[in-house]
């Protein structure tokens, strides 16, 4: 997007200077900015803070010190691992998903599609672990099935109760969270494009490879960041699956701050929380590379 | 071309009969248990007695409507303060949308447990005894979702080209807004508005670390004494939640049905 | 000219020596009461005062006080039949941490007028940025019956009922398990569970410890414990998964580890499910843990309420229960129905936990029966860690737990 009233010293010839003439556009955004600075920001602020003081109230770097080591940096590891592969294998059957509601649905359908999504995203916690432990746990409907069928999964080392189980059950609300998120990306495939491709002598594997995934890479890469840093962060599901034998660092802010053993060790949950912020605001410098050069030819 | 039309046919049943497998059948491991009841000595039935005792307990209204308050001033806020916002942003001010979207998505790094320290420290008194703290803090998490929900949706309309053309034939900015953008962004607000509804209704961590007592806290607290009760009522809330979604697509499809014909 | 002079300094230092008579003359003689500073019930005016003000005040707010708890279920509704008080209780499922966070943090509305915490949450945490003590010193009648280690010589705060770490399983279980080394016997594959998080949850911690003594280790070692369980893991007898009803309900543990003051109520939610749930106090180690911790909230907004509180739940008398209790009863003065009432440590003995005041109780012959099943059988050792035991261990866990277990 260009100025032309802009020379190179940011003085414009009409309407004011280039500063001010942003300062209009964004003011219309100020509410919600605000909005945010008020109940995120400043909570969060409280928090960074705490998060640099030791257990006598001084400042300090203990706590960053502290959860760079064991068992803090396991909890970390296994958390971006978790994040990673529940967004991984949640992408992609979400986004195939989308594209055949999206080609080959009727609007009622995927006004449908979207709404439940939105309602299945939000499913978690205590009631989400019984629904898989009603169904794939030891007695679980689906294994009496599977067992009826001569498949019997618990006798060949499968339980739900360990980190591939956690993932499993983090797809329920991580595969329609792919869906409402990556759907309207795929508008952007217009149909005049795939029919002047077909007119052109495009397979439709030619189309893909040239158009449709460069295309819809970006907005892809964006939905997987977003469903990494919700698996990431996600702690009322695993805390009702578990009995502290993964460590998680949501699991482990959570004992900290709320715990009923350890001893006023809160600053440290605090630096944690601290620490995931870091390490998302790390994952999505690759996250702003793509989205800045694919807006440039997407307009 | 044709044969590969005729795989296709078959996508879209397949899909729908998987994804459906996917989503009830844990669903209905689940809602099977919620209609158990044993007698005396023992023996399983299966009736409706959970879900009547679910509705003959007095709190049982009462946290329900208390919820469902919450969950409206959280969609009210979210329409007065992220539609316009987002809107905005693809009309005029697109030169911000990277750093927008950068700021929506912090929301959902922050793991609730350290929000609800943060709120608690830094928030007013006065604002802490209000339940509607909640809705207010609900919108936050949402945010990450019903941003990019709002702005997915706008990035495939020419949003700026067809105001400028309403604008250029006469039309004020009223019924600019009124006719022109908000049926176009109807589905992409409306996906916004139910993500934020069912987020509502079934947030817990914050909700219980804030000290305040609605419906899935209230769930919770029911699960220590009547096991089946508080199934019943999680089933409960999800097939609600359901139903919700199927009437309004319903309504929704005949009203766009009623706008396509116009065209 | 002298005399008069005389007479008017007379006269001043009269008028001035009764102003200062007047102004340090405690408050309680000029005939109002502030309950936020009254230390024991004389100073509260006796038990009659005592129950009109905090009917006044007209609600108490409690905290994490869970259902089906060392029957606080009971107490509640016993206090609320028999005072006609109302009583708020803040996130039932809460941990200690929580309880003394809500006092640094929450609005005055929201402030817990008396708190039960576990007792490794006494010291730095239960202060202040400047280090003052969040609560404030109350002595109950039967203070002299608290066992001096479990009371801080200021009354500000004081042990209430502690448990011993039993196994509950379901009664379809063969062979029921009488040990909790026992619980490593492949017939009980996939079924032994903890309450939660050993790192997080006192009861699930003083499970691992149990093992650990009944594995050779001792009030110092809890590594053995750390090791049964990895063992338990690795054979499959061991779910990770925690101990709750609905996961009983499915099927996913069938037998686990409790405070034996969870007995009774998990039985009773038990049967709603059908399945007959049963506890019993491991013959191979009794471990009974710290007691849990009652105090007044210096902020408490509802400070007679809470003394009263305070007083009805380390009342020893041997009276009625809820259910019992008439219309005529609750129609008495306020220390005539406290004297009818059943007495807080007789209902946590009812909830199978063990009064802090059990010695005396027992002494004196009020103590009420135990539900059947939890009395601990004689000749069985019992092992009380002390906190300096119990906190280098925690530490233990913290650390081992995840990586062994996984």
């Amino acid at each position: 997007m260009t100025n032309s009233y802009v020379s190179s010293k940011g003085v414009s010839r009409k309407g004011g200077t280039f500063a001010r003439r942003n300062l209009i556009i964004a003011a219309p955004l100020l509410p919600l900015l605000a909005y945010l600075g008020f109940f995120f920001f400043w909570p969060m602020f409280a928090v960074v803070v705490d998060s640099l003081k030791n257990n006598d109230h001084q400042w300090s770097f203990i706590n960053f010190t502290t959860i760079a080591q064991k068992p803090y940096s396991t909890a970390f590891q296994n958390s971006i691992l978790l994040g990673a592969l529940s967004a991984l294998f949640a992408s992609i059957p979400g986004a195939i998903f989308a594209y055949i509601i999206e080609v080959r649905g009727s609007e009622r359908l995927k006004g449908f599609v979207t709404s439940l999504s939105g309602v299945l995203a939000n499913t978690g916690g205590v009631p989400l672990a019984f629904m898989f432990i009603a169904t794939f746990g030891a007695q679980g409907s689906a294994i009496k099935i599977l067992k009826a069928l001569g498949v019997d999964l618990y006798s060949g080392g499968f339980t739900l109760f360990s980190f591939s189980g956690i993932v499993f059950v983090y797809l329920y609300f991580q595969i329609p969270l792919m869906v409402i998120i990556f759907s309207p990306a795929l508008h952007s495939i217009r149909s005049e494009w795939r029919d002047a491709a077909k007119n052109l002598g495009a397979t439709p594997k030619k189309f893909w490879t040239t158009v449709g995934i460069p295309l819809l890479f970006p907005s892809f890469a964006a939905s997987f960041l977003l469903l990494f840093a919700s698996g990431f962060a996600a702690y009322a599901t695993a805390r009702a699956m578990t009995v502290g034998n993964i460590a998680l660092v949501p699991l482990v802010i959570g004992t900290l701050v709320d715990g009923n053993v350890q001893v006023d060790q809160a600053n440290i949950g605090k630096s944690l929380a601290v620490g995931m912020v870091l390490i998302s605001a790390l994952a999505m410098i690759p996250y702003l590379i793509i989205q800045h050069r694919a807006r440039r030819w997407q307009q | 071309m044709a044969a590969m039309r005729n795989r296709l046919s078959f996508a879209l049943p397949l899909t729908l009969a998987v994804a459906s497998l996917f989503i009830f059948l844990p669903f209905g491991s689940s809602a099977e248990f919620s209609f158990r009841s044993y007698s005396q000595d023992g023996k399983l039935m299966h009736s409706l007695a959970p879900y009547r005792w679910i509705v003959e307990q007095p709190e049982f209204l009462s946290h329900l409507l208390l919820s469902f308050k919450i969950a409206l001033f959280a969609v009210i806020f979210t329409a007065i303060l992220v539609v316009p916002s987002v809107a905005w942003l693809h009309l005029k001010a697109q030169l911000f949308r990277p750093l927008v979207e950068l700021i929506t998505l912090l929301p959902l790094v922050i793991p609730v447990v350290a929000l609800s320290i943060g709120v608690q420290t830094a928030f007013p008194d006065w604002l802490q005894s209000t339940e509607y703290e909640l809705p207010l803090m609900y919108v936050v998490l949402a945010l990450p979702f019903t941003f990019r929900i709002l702005d997915n949706g706008l990035q495939a309309i020419p949003l700026k080209t067809i105001s400028e053309a309403a604008r250029g034939l006469g039309a004020s900015w009223i019924a600019t807004i009124f006719y022109v953008i908000a049926p176009v962004m109807r589905r992409a607000v409306a996906g916004a508005f139910f993500l934020t509804f069912a987020l509502s209704l079934g947030e817990f961590t914050l909700t219980s670390l804030l000290h305040w007592d609605t419906f899935p806290t209230w769930v919770t607290s029911v699960s220590q004494q009547n096991i089946i009760g508080a199934i019943a009522l999680s089933v409960f809330s999800l097939t609600f939640a359901f139903l919700v979604v199927f009437f309004a697509s319903l309504s929704s499809s005949r009203s766009k049905k009623r706008m396509d014909a116009t065209e | 000219m002298r005399a008069k002079r005389l007479v008017v300094a007379a006269t001043v230092a009269a008028l001035f020596t009764t102003g200062l008579v007047v102004a340090t003359a405690p408050a309680q003689a000029a005939g109002k009461i502030d309950y936020c500073t009254v230390q024991n019930l004389t100073e509260a005016g006796g038990m009659d005062a005592l129950v009109t003000a905090a009917k006044k005040e007209g609600t108490l707010n409690v905290i994490t006080l869970a259902s089906g708890w060392a029957n606080y279920d009971e107490a509640i509704a016993l206090f609320k039949k028999a005072f006609g008080i109302k009583i708020v209780n803040d996130n039932p499922d809460g941990s200690s941490a929580y309880e003394l966070q809500t006092i640094k943090t929450a609005p005055a509305a929201k402030q817990p007028d008396v708190v039960d915490i576990g007792a490794t949450h006494l010291g730095a945490e239960a202060s202040d940025t400047l280090g003052r003590s969040l609560f404030t010193p109350y002595k109950v009648a039967t203070w002299n019956d608290i066992t001096p280690t479990w009371k801080d010589t200021n009354g500000l705060w004081y042990g209430d009922y502690q448990g011993t770490i039993n196994i509950a399983y379901d009664s379809s279980v063969t062979p029921a398990p009488t040990k909790i080394s026992d619980l490593s016997n492949p017939a009980y594959k996939g079924m032994v569970a903890l309450g939660g998080d050993p790192s997080a949850a006192t009861e699930s911690f003083m499970s691992v410890f149990a093992a650990s003594i009944a594995k050779g280790g001792s009030v110092d070692d809890i590594k053995p414990g750390i090791e049964f369980f990895r063992s338990m893991k690795q054979s499959g007898n061991f779910v990770t998964v925690p101990a709750t009803g609905a996961n009983l309900a499915t099927g996913a543990f069938k037998i686990a580890l409790s405070w034996s003051f969870n007995g009774p109520g998990f039985i009773a939610a038990a049967k709603g499910i059908g399945k007959d749930l049963k506890y019993v106090t491991p013959k191979d180690v009794v471990l009974k843990g710290s007691p849990y911790i009652q105090a007044i909230n210096a902020k408490a907004p509802h400070c007679a309420a809470a003394r009263l509180w305070e007083e009805f739940l380390f009342s020893e008398n041997k009276g009625k229960f809820s259910k019992d209790l008439t219309a005529a009863d609750i129609k008495q003065s306020g220390s005539k129905v406290f004297a009818t009432i059943m007495g807080g440590q007789n209902i946590f003995n009812s909830g199978a936990a063990h009064p802090i005041t059990e010695a005396a109780m027992i002494k004196k012959g009020t103590l009420i029966a135990p539900p059947a099943g939890f009395e601990i059988p004689a000749g069985v050792k019992v092992y009380s860690p002390t906190l300096d035991q119990q906190i280098p261990q925690q530490a233990v866990v913290k650390t081992m737990w995840p990586s062994v277990i996984q």
